[in-house]
C-alpha cells in the first residue's frame, strides 16, 4: 500500500503548484488554514479516491478529514481496515 | 524607420504568433513600445487547467459542490437555508447565518422587482433563491451541474409540495440550453454561479444563451458578480487582515500579487456586461448595482449584479445630468435638502465615496508606495486611524424610506476603480408604477473596457504566452523594437474613428501595474 510518504509528496506539489514553498509538516494545518484553497480540496479527494479507494459519497466529507498529511493518512488507514 | 511603420512592423510580427488573436503595439514614449495582445481564446480555453487529476476547472467546481452537501450539518440544513460552504475569504470561518439571510433576502427582493413568472435558474444549488421565488411564479425550472447538491434539493422539494407543484429541476451544465425554445420564460437567474465558469468566453456564451430563452420584456439577472476593478483591493484587505504586525510592506505586496495572480474564480468588470450590448442585439439595457445590505462582509463589499433587460425598453431620459459628489463631498443632510428642494426633478449623483471599502482602498494607495521595509503593524496602525469620509451606500438607499417621495437606484456601471458608486433619485410621481426606470448612468472611461474579466487557472499559460511572445519578437525584431512589456488584453480599444486608442490601452496598463 502507498503510505504517508506518497501522501506528502503528493501535497508538497499542490502547494508548489499554488507558489507556497514553505515548510511542510505532517501536522500543519492544509485548508483551514488558507494554505490550499477549497478547489484544492477537490486535488486530494481525487487522489485519494484513485489511489487509496476510499469513497467519499459512502463516508460523507468534512474539510478536518484532509485538513493534514497526518490526517489524510489517518482516514487512509481506517479506510484501509474498514474502519 | 519612422514610428507608424516600426508600430506596424511589431504588430505584424506578434501577429505571426499562433497564440495570437489581434495585436496593437504602442510606445509608451518613455523605453519603447508595448505590446497589447488579445490571446486566441480558443487555444486559451482548449488547454487543461493546472492539475493532477487532469480535471478541467468546471469538474473541480462540480466536485467541490458535491463534496460541500457530503457532510453532516448539510445533511440536516433547514430547508431553503443550506449555507454549507458559504466561508468567510478573511476568516476562513463560515460567514454568520444572520449576513447570509441578508443577502439571500436582499437577492429574492430584486429578483421579485422584476416580477419573474416564468424562471430559469441556472445554478439553483439547494434552493436558497427558489424557495423564496418559486412560489410567486407559474414555472420555476432549477438547474445545476452537481448531482448531490440537486439529490438535496430534491429532498427538501418533497416537504414542500405547493412549491414542489410548479418547480422542475435538471442536472446539467450552465451552458446546456437543449429543448429550451426561443422566449421560454421572462427570467433567467443566474446568481452567484458566474464565478465558477471557466472562463468569460463560456460566460458569454451562457448569456447569448439565457437571452435566446427569454421573451422581450424580460431580464437576465446575474447576481453576486465578484467585481474586476476591485479585485486588488480586496485581495490587500484580506492579506492585511490575515498578516501578522511583524510582516514588512514588501513582503506583504507580493502576498497581495500572488493572491490575485492565483484567483481560481471568473471575476468581472461591470464593463463586461455594458459591452454585451453591442454584441447582443436583443439585450436593451444594463444595469450594474453595488449589494445591498448593512453586514459588512464581501459581498456586500465586493459584488454587485446586473440586470440584464431583454428587448422592448422605455428609452431612458436625456435629461439626467449628475452632480459630483467629489467636488462638494455632499452630506446625507445636504442632499436631503436637494431633494426637498426639487421635489419633481430626477437628481443624479455621481462618484459618491463609498463609505463600505474606502479604508480598503486607502490601505491599498499607502501600501503601493510604502517603503518594502515597513512593518504591517506599523502600517495598520495608520490605516486604522483614517476616518470615514464617504457615505455607506445603503444610508443613501434608506433614504427612500424617510418621506422624501423619491426612490433611489444606485449604481456601479462607471467601473469607478476607486470603488465610488452613483446614485439616482426618481420621484415618485415620475415613476409611474414602473419599478425600474432607465436611467443614463455614467458610463466607464474607454479604458475600463480593455481588461473586462480575469483568467481563473490560466496564470501560469498566460505567462507562458508572453514568455513566448517576448523570444518571438526578440528572434524576428531589431533590438529596439522589441516590445518591452506584453499585456494580455480582452480587447483592443478603439476610437469612435475606428482606429486604435493608445491613450486607453497605455491608462489600462497603468492601472494593471503593481511594485
Amino acid at each position: 500500500m502507498k503510505g504517508k510518504a506518497e501522501i506528502h509528496e503528493f501535497v508538497r506539489e499542490l502547494l508548489t503548484a499554488s507558489g507556497d514553498d514553505g515548510p511542510l509538516a505532517d501536522h500543519d494545518s492544509l485548508l483551514l488554514s488558507g494554505r490550499l484553497q477549497s478547489i484544492d480540496a477537490v486535488e486530494i479527494v481525487v487522489f485519494l479516491e484513485e489511489n487509496f479507494g476510499i469513497d467519499f459519497a459512502q463516508i460523507g466529507f468534512d474539510r478536518d478529514q484532509i485538513d493534514s498529511i497526518d490526517a489524510i493518512y489517518a482516514l487512509v488507514q481506517s479506510a484501509a481496515t474498514g474502519n | 524607420m519612422q514610428d507608424n511603420q516600426a508600430q506596424a512592423v511589431v504588430e505584424k510580427i506578434l501577429h505571426m504568433h499562433p497564440g495570437v488573436r489581434e495585436a496593437a503595439a504602442v510606445h509608451d514614449g518613455h523605453d519603447g513600445f508595448v505590446a497589447f495582445v488579445v490571446p486566441d481564446e480558443l487555444l486559451m480555453d482548449g488547454i487543461s487547467v493546472r492539475g493532477t487529476a487532469g480535471s478541467t476547472l468546471l469538474g473541480k467546481w462540480q466536485k467541490t459542490f458535491d463534496l460541500s452537501q457530503l457532510s453532516k450539518e448539510a445533511a440536516s440544513a433547514p430547508v431553503g437555508f443550506n449555507t454549507i460552504g458559504w466561508n468567510s475569504s478573511y476568516t476562513r470561518q463560515p460567514i454568520p447565518a444572520e449576513e447570509i439571510k441578508e443577502w439571500v433576502e436582499n437577492t429574492v427582493e430584486d429578483i421579485l422587482l422584476l416580477s419573474p413568472t416564468s424562471v430559469y435558474e441556472i445554478g439553483c444549488g439547494t434552493g436558497m433563491l427558489l424557495m423564496r421565488i418559486a412560489p410567486h411564479c407559474d414555472r420555476y425550472v432549477a438547474v445545476d451541474f452537481s448531482p448531490v447538491v440537486l439529490s438535496r434539493l430534491r429532498e427538501q422539494l418533497r416537504t414542500v409540495p405547493s412549491i414542489a407543484e410548479r418547480v422542475e429541476t435538471m442536472e446539467r451544465r450552465a451552458d446546456n440550453f437543449d429543448g429550451l425554445g426561443e422566449n421560454a420564460f421572462d427570467t433567467v437567474v443566474i446568481n452567484s454561479v458566474a464565478q465558477y465558469f471557466p472562463s468569460v468566453t463560456y460566460l458569454t456564451k451562457v448569456l447569448e444563451n439565457a437571452i435566446h430563452i427569454v421573451r422581450p420584456g424580460g431580464h437576465v439577472y446575474v447576481g453576486d458578480v465578484r467585481n474586476l476593478p476591485l479585485l486588488r483591493a480586496f485581495a490587500a484587505s484580506i492579506e492585511l487582515f490575515q498578516s501578522e504586525d511583524e510582516i514588512k510592506a514588501g513582503e506583504l505586496r507580493d502576498r497581495i500579487r500572488r493572491r490575485v495572480e492565483r484567483e481560481q474564480e471568473l471575476v468581472l468588470s461591470p464593463a463586461y456586461f455594458l459591452s454585451l450590448r453591442q454584441q447582443i442585439p436583443k439585450l436593451s439595457r444594463v444595469d450594474i448595482r453595488p449589494l445591498r445590505g448593512r453586514a459588512d462582509n464581501e459581498m456586500s463589499r465586493y459584488r454587485y449584479e446586473a440586470i440584464l433587460h431583454v428587448g422592448q425598453d422605455a428609452e431612458a431620459s436625456c435629461e439626467d445630468e449628475f452632480l459630483d459628489w467629489t467636488e462638494r463631498s455632499y452630506s446625507l443632510k445636504e442632499i436631503r435638502s436637494i431633494l426637498g428642494e426639487n421635489p419633481n426633478k430626477r437628481i443624479g449623483i455621481k462618484r459618491i465615496q463609498n463609505a463600505r471599502i474606502e479604508k480598503d482602498l486607502a490601505a491599498l494607495a499607502v501600501l503601493r508606495d510604502a517603503d518594502a521595509e515597513l512593518t504591517v503593524g506599523g502600517l495598520r496602525h495608520g490605516f486604522e486611524e483614517t476616518s470615514s469620509k464617504g457615505i455607506h451606500p445603503q444610508d443613501i438607499l434608506d433614504l427612500e424610506f424617510q418621506g422624501l417621495g423619491f426612490s433611489v437606484v444606485l449604481s456601479w456601471a462607471a467601473c469607478s476603480p476607486d470603488g465610488n458608486y452613483d446614485a439616482c433619485f426618481v420621484p415618485a410621481v415620475l415613476q409611474q408604477g414602473v419599478a425600474m426606470p432607465a436611467i443614463n448612468w455614467p458610463e466607464p472611461e474607454a479604458s475600463e473596457f480593455v481588461c473586462t474579466a480575469n483568467a481563473p487557472g490560466q496564470g501560469r499559460l498566460r505567462k507562458e504566452l508572453i514568455d513566448h511572445l517576448a523570444a518571438h519578437c526578440s528572434q524576428n525584431l531589431p533590438l529596439e523594437m522589441v516590445p518591452r512589456n506584453f499585456m494580455l488584453v480582452d480587447k483592443l480599444a478603439l476610437t469612435p474613428g475606428g482606429e486604435v486608442d493608445s491613450r486607453a490601452l497605455l491608462a489600462a496598463r497603468n492601472a494593471s501595474c503593481w511594485p
